[in-house]
């Protein structure tokens, strides 16, 4: 590996950079990319062609094993997984879960984000650098770790209706509801957004700020004419990896969540081992991947777009 | 200048007070459970203090396996990446190559198949390869959660090296080897870094996909969390989670400059 980068390293630096599609380049890629074609693109390939009622071939100790097994009725298929899937009353109610707490996640991790990193870009000052190590403590913690401690903190003899308890007021318990799962999401999620964003915002030229306020710019002016079409770039690079991130969550939801109606991550892999029906499990699985495509397609648009405005391609 | 915007003192001061309750409540209440005795809902304070629960941890054959194992495969895994990826990183920060766009929102969409429908999916390939319940297999799923930090992160790092300081070592007579490694490595080297710190925490974290390939010959410490929080009292957990918390918090206080100043942000956006 280290002889062919060496070769490489003097190769691509003969030629002036840039210059012209390079053989070798595409090779030093190749290993990555091999392993995500073989432990990821296979894969949900053959999971395709299951989910489509193909059940020979690598599919056949898994049709031996599942229930509720739909088999190929045409040459590329049957859709009646799917049937099954959209006629379940659950995956309909866990879909409507999944989406509605990825939205209201998102929306709140996005603007305690631009919250904090505009304040931070704006005013700055110790205070400022409190609230942004604050929200980076996440980052240090396992997922199931800060799962396991929201579920202690929010529940029955939870730290907060302990708290309010001495107040004389019951506090609800939050822990198996969705807001639970909100919280939780938000919880984990907020590093990376705060990280992209002010990192975006401290990009942002004083000299811009300056001449506006010199001009008499009032702040909200400011914020919506400079900091946030500037900054558009990684916040909605922000943005699209916390909505993808939370749509497949599992940790979060199988702690935090109600038991019914519950987000498809923890779905897929209940209708995968508890009830055995691996083929609707795939069927979510891609019902997911299809949201997450939506949103994916979002982010690569507008990056390329702000690459193009920089005049980089 | 800096003070024309003046958001009113208290609601500031409020908005600290809830961020520190909101992000360390639950973890302070957490860690305290591993020193009590007991603490019953509604009272104040636990009815004592014990160290009790940290040697059951370490003495339980399970628990103690976890934690080995765990510390086994995670930088086995972070340097099964590095050789994969950082030579990737490199072409994609250097060379434009036929392709390379592509190669990177190949690695991103990857990463946005649902994970639990990805190791559903997974199953069926590792049984035919015979990697079920294997340390390779769990190596591997551990892998796949690496791949973006160490491609992209390193990518931005590697493409920032300003291409006129490697011309002018090379002026001053060094040899390309000597170059790329006193100049154009050493530059990327907080980027590496960080690529480091996070994918060993992805892999160190990985629980799903272990357990789904791992159990029941192997288990790592987030795996045995699964089943701790359901069969021990919450002190255990609470110790376990301490312990498991450790090694992310050293790392990424090494590791934090870099993160905060823009190493981690600079990787995910495509160039």
């Amino acid at each position: 590996m280290i002889s062919v980068r060496r070769k490489v390293n003097r190769e691509s630096s003969r030629a002036p950079h840039g210059a012209r599609p390079s053989l070798s380049g595409f090779a030093l890629a190749l290993p990555p990319l091999l392993l995500v074609v073989v432990f990821v693109g296979i894969p949900i390939l053959i999971g395709l062609t299951f989910s489509l009622g193909f059940t020979q071939g690598p599919n056949r100790v898994i049709s031996l094993i599942g229930q509720q097994i739909h088999i190929k009725s045409h040459w590329w298929g049957t859709f009646a997984a799917y049937s099954d899937v959209l006629h379940d009353s659950r995956f309909l109610g866990d879909l409507a879960l999944t989406l509605v707490v990825t939205s209201i996640s998102t929306v709140f991790v996005i603007a305690m984000a631009l919250g904090i990193a505009m304040y931070q870009r704006l005013i700055g000052g110790k205070k400022a650098s409190v609230l942004v190590t604050l929200s980076i403590v996440p980052l240090f913690v396992p997922v199931v770790i800060s799962a396991w401690a929201i579920h202690t903190f929010y529940g029955g003899d939870g730290f907060m209706r302990t708290l309010f308890s001495h107040l004389g007021i019951n506090f609800p318990t939050l822990t198996s509801t969705p807001v639970a799962i909100v919280i939780g999401s938000v919880w984990t999620a907020l590093p990376f957004s705060i990280l992209m964003i002010s990192s975006g915002m401290q990009a942002i030229p004083n000299a811009l700020i300056e001449a506006a306020r010199d001009c008499g710019a009032p702040t909200p002016k400011i914020i919506s004419n400079i900091l946030i079409p500037l900054a558009r770039t990684p916040i909605i690079i922000a943005a699209s990896f916390t909505a993808i991130g939370i749509l497949g969550s599992y940790t979060i939801p199988l702690f935090l969540g109600p038991n019914q109606p519950t987000m498809l991550g923890v779905e897929i892999s209940n209708f995968f081992g508890a009830y055995n029906r691996p083929q609707q499990s795939l069927v979510m699985a891609f019902f997911v991947f299809l949201a997450a495509s939506g949103i994916a397609i979002l982010y690569v648009w507008q990056n390329i777009k702000s690459a193009r405005e920089s005049g980089r391609i | 200048m800096r003070h024309s915007l003046r958001l009113p003192r208290l609601l500031l001061n409020l908005a600290i007070a809830f961020m520190a309750l909101f992000i360390l409540g639950p973890l302070i209440w957490l860690a305290a459970h591993a020193f009590v005795s007991d603490w019953h809902y509604p009272n104040f304070y636990p009815s004592g203090f014990t160290f009790h629960w940290w040697s059951r941890v370490f003495l339980d054959s399970a628990l103690s396996t976890a934690m080995r194992n765990s510390l086994i495969i995670s930088p086995i895994v972070v340097l099964c990446s590095m050789v994969i990826c950082l030579p990737a990183a490199y072409a994609v920060g250097r060379i434009n190559f036929w392709g390379r766009r592509a190669f990177m929102i190949g690695i991103f969409s990857a990463n946005s198949f649902p994970k639990i429908g990805l190791f559903a999916a997974i199953a069926t390939l590792y049984y035919s390869l015979n990697l079920m319940g294997t340390f390779v297999g769990v190596v591997i799923i551990q892998l796949l959660g690496t791949i973006i930090y160490m491609t992209w992160i390193p990518a931005a790092a590697f493409a920032a090296v300003p291409r006129n300081l490697e011309e002018a070592a090379r002026d001053a007579g060094a040899n390309k080897f000597t170059v790329f490694r006193t100049i154009t490595l050493r530059m990327a080297m907080p980027g590496i870094l960080v690529a480091i710190v996070m994918s060993f925490l992805a892999a160190f974290d990985e629980a799903q996909g272990t357990y789904l390939v791992g159990a029941p010959s192997i288990f790592t410490m987030p795996t045995e969390m699964y089943s701790l929080v359901q069969n021990y009292p919450i002190q255990v957990a609470a110790v376990f989670s301490l312990l498991l918390t450790l090694p992310s918090v050293l790392l990424l206080s090494l590791a934090r400059k870099h993160i905060m100043g823009g190493q981690l942000a600079e990787g995910f956006q495509l160039k």
